[in-house]
């Protein structure tokens, strides 16, 4: 499942050109619209990363079921060999392959920008962005398909998503302010098991709840 | 609107005569006994009870802005237990009590946020904070408003119950999680403010018009559920007619 | 403005939004009540 996604977009390669392109923008504008003071913008840094993260994601996610939606391949989806869960774990594995690898981009870019020294954190900092990737992420897989067939999907999905997303958003950027700012991850360790547990809880319930989705 | 497929369980769908239109007496029941208990409590929260010591007469906003978040919790509690019914029923009267139940509790914590937004206007001086109960209460606005987006974006009503019932089971789990995130989002910056109903800081005798007027808005709430059950079950009986003329041709 | 400005403005909004959505349901009842006896009474004549 996630191979075939993945070759899809490797020869596609929009989507992944698509997001970089938009977080670059992102981390451009912020800096335009909150000016130049020097000390604000470290202060507010590690939420405008995780704007950029968030938003890249919500483009990928968006995108995550539009093959299937536009060449009506959701029935050929379901008489794919292998059960729903495997379906939903492949697809997850695809979102979030593409979400860090954007991470992985765009977290130099925003080091140079907002001239901070992310390499001397950076296994800290890959921890944090991938339990919060993973959580956004599965939450974000079950509602993409849910929302793939829907009027105004556009705006559905993070409508849906951002409201039920908030401990990972709170927790990553909590976490990732601490790390930046020389504390160690024991200081955020109960943001770590928060962004853990939501992790676990969602890993659990989001394939049993696919099957629920995929119906017809 | 067009025909649309809808599984009917003949004793839901089906009634023949007029007696469908009418509210049953239960709910009629419900009605007359939330109007006398809501009186009640209204009588001792705004004259009956003294103000508080701090806060003044404002503080009797509490007797409206407590009962109605733990009523919309109830609520919420509600549409969890009958999503989960419907998914492994699949027999629309259940999703019925939880589109219904979702309905009323948005109008319960919209209610929560105006008071609780006026309630910090006439205390701090401004019309929002950003403390872990507000902030709780606007995000668990957010999810429920998208819960009957989705079920009036979704094409067919099974999808819509399907989708439904799935959103509500993910939220219900979340909430927790959200709770323990804003809290300790909060902490750091003043004391926690955390949802305490007749809590230590709370006297005795304040309780009273609490209890009652919670009394009070679970009366009202199961009276406007039992209504809103009856117009959902009449739009799947005319969902239902309309199939079958449609097929008669 | 006063307390009690608050306060009723407080239990005024919760008394508006109660009200408000208790007529619109009652409103949407009064018109599903239409609908399905337009579309009983055809029926009720061919049975007839």
């Amino acid at each position: 499942m996630t191979r075939k996604d993945v070759t899809v977009e490797l020869r596609a390669r929009e989507r992944v050109n698509a997001m970089l392109f938009f977080a670059a923008l992102v981390l451009f504008i912020f800096n335009f619209a909150l000016g130049p003071d020097r000390e604000k913008l470290r202060e507010v840094a590690p939420g405008l990363l995780w704007l950029a993260f968030l938003f890249t994601g919500m483009l990928g996610l968006g995108r995550s079921f539009q093959a299937e939606r536009e060449n009506e391949c959701f029935e050929e989806l379901l008489l794919t060999p292998g059960d729903r869960e495997s379906i939903f774990f492949g697809k997850l594995a695809g979102n979030v392959l593409f979400m860090v690898t954007a991470e992985a981009l765009i977290l130099p870019l925003f080091g140079i920008l907002y001239n901070l020294d992310i390499w001397a954190y950076l296994p800290a900092l890959a921890l944090v962005a991938l339990l919060g990737t993973i959580g956004f992420s599965t939450l974000g897989t079950l509602l993409a398909a849910m929302t793939a067939h829907l009027r105004a999907r556009e705006v559905m999905l993070p409508l849906l998503l951002f409201p039920l997303t908030v401990p990972v958003i709170l927790g990553s950027v909590r976490a990732t302010e601490a790390i930046l700012a020389g504390q160690g991850l024991g200081e955020v360790s109960h943001w770590l098991k928060l962004l853990g547990g939501f992790d676990i809880v969602f890993l659990v319930v989001s394939p049993l709840a696919f099957e629920f989705v995929l119906e017809e | 609107m067009e025909a649309r497929t809808v599984v009917s369980s003949a004793p839901w769908v089906s009634e023949e005569g007029r007696g469908r239109f009418r509210s049953s007496a239960t709910t009629k029941a419900f009605g007359a006994a939330a109007v006398i208990v809501l009186a009640t409590g209204l009588t001792l929260g705004l004259l009956v009870v003294p103000p508080d010591a701090v806060q003044g007469q404002v503080q009797r906003i509490m007797y409206l802005h407590v009962p109605s978040i733990v009523t919309a919790y109830l609520a919420f509690a509600v549409v969890f237990c009958f999503s989960i019914l419907y998914l492994w029923k699949r027999e629309l009267r259940f999703d019925a009590v939880a589109v219904s139940s979702a309905e009323i509790g948005v109008v319960l914590t919209g209610i929560t946020l105006a008071t609780g937004s006026i309630w910090g206007k006439s205390t701090w001086g401004v019309w929002w904070t950003w403390d872990a109960r507000l902030t709780l209460t606007a995000i668990l606005f957010t999810i429920y408003v998208g819960y009957l987006m989705l079920r009036t974006f979704a094409e067919e009503p099974q999808a819509a119950a399907r989708y439904g019932a799935v959103l509500a089971l993910i939220g219900f789990l979340d909430i927790p999680l959200n709770h323990m995130a804003v809290q300790w989002w909060r902490t750091l910056h003043q004391p926690s403010s955390i949802l305490r109903p007749g809590g230590p800081s709370v006297a005795p005798v304040l309780l009273l018009p609490l209890g009652v007027m919670f009394l009070g808005l679970v009366l009202l709430y199961l009276y406007l559920l039992s209504e809103r059950v009856r117009l959902e079950r009449l739009r799947h009986q005319t969902a239902d007619l309309r199939l079958k003329r449609g097929r008669r041709g | 403005m006063g307390s009690w400005a608050f306060i009723g403005l407080a239990y005024g909004v919760a008394l508006v939004a109660l009200l408000g959505y208790l007529l619109l349901l009652k409103r949407r009842l009064r018109s599903t009540q239409e609908e399905l006896t337009a579309l009983d009474r055809p029926v009720e004549r061919r049975r007839g």
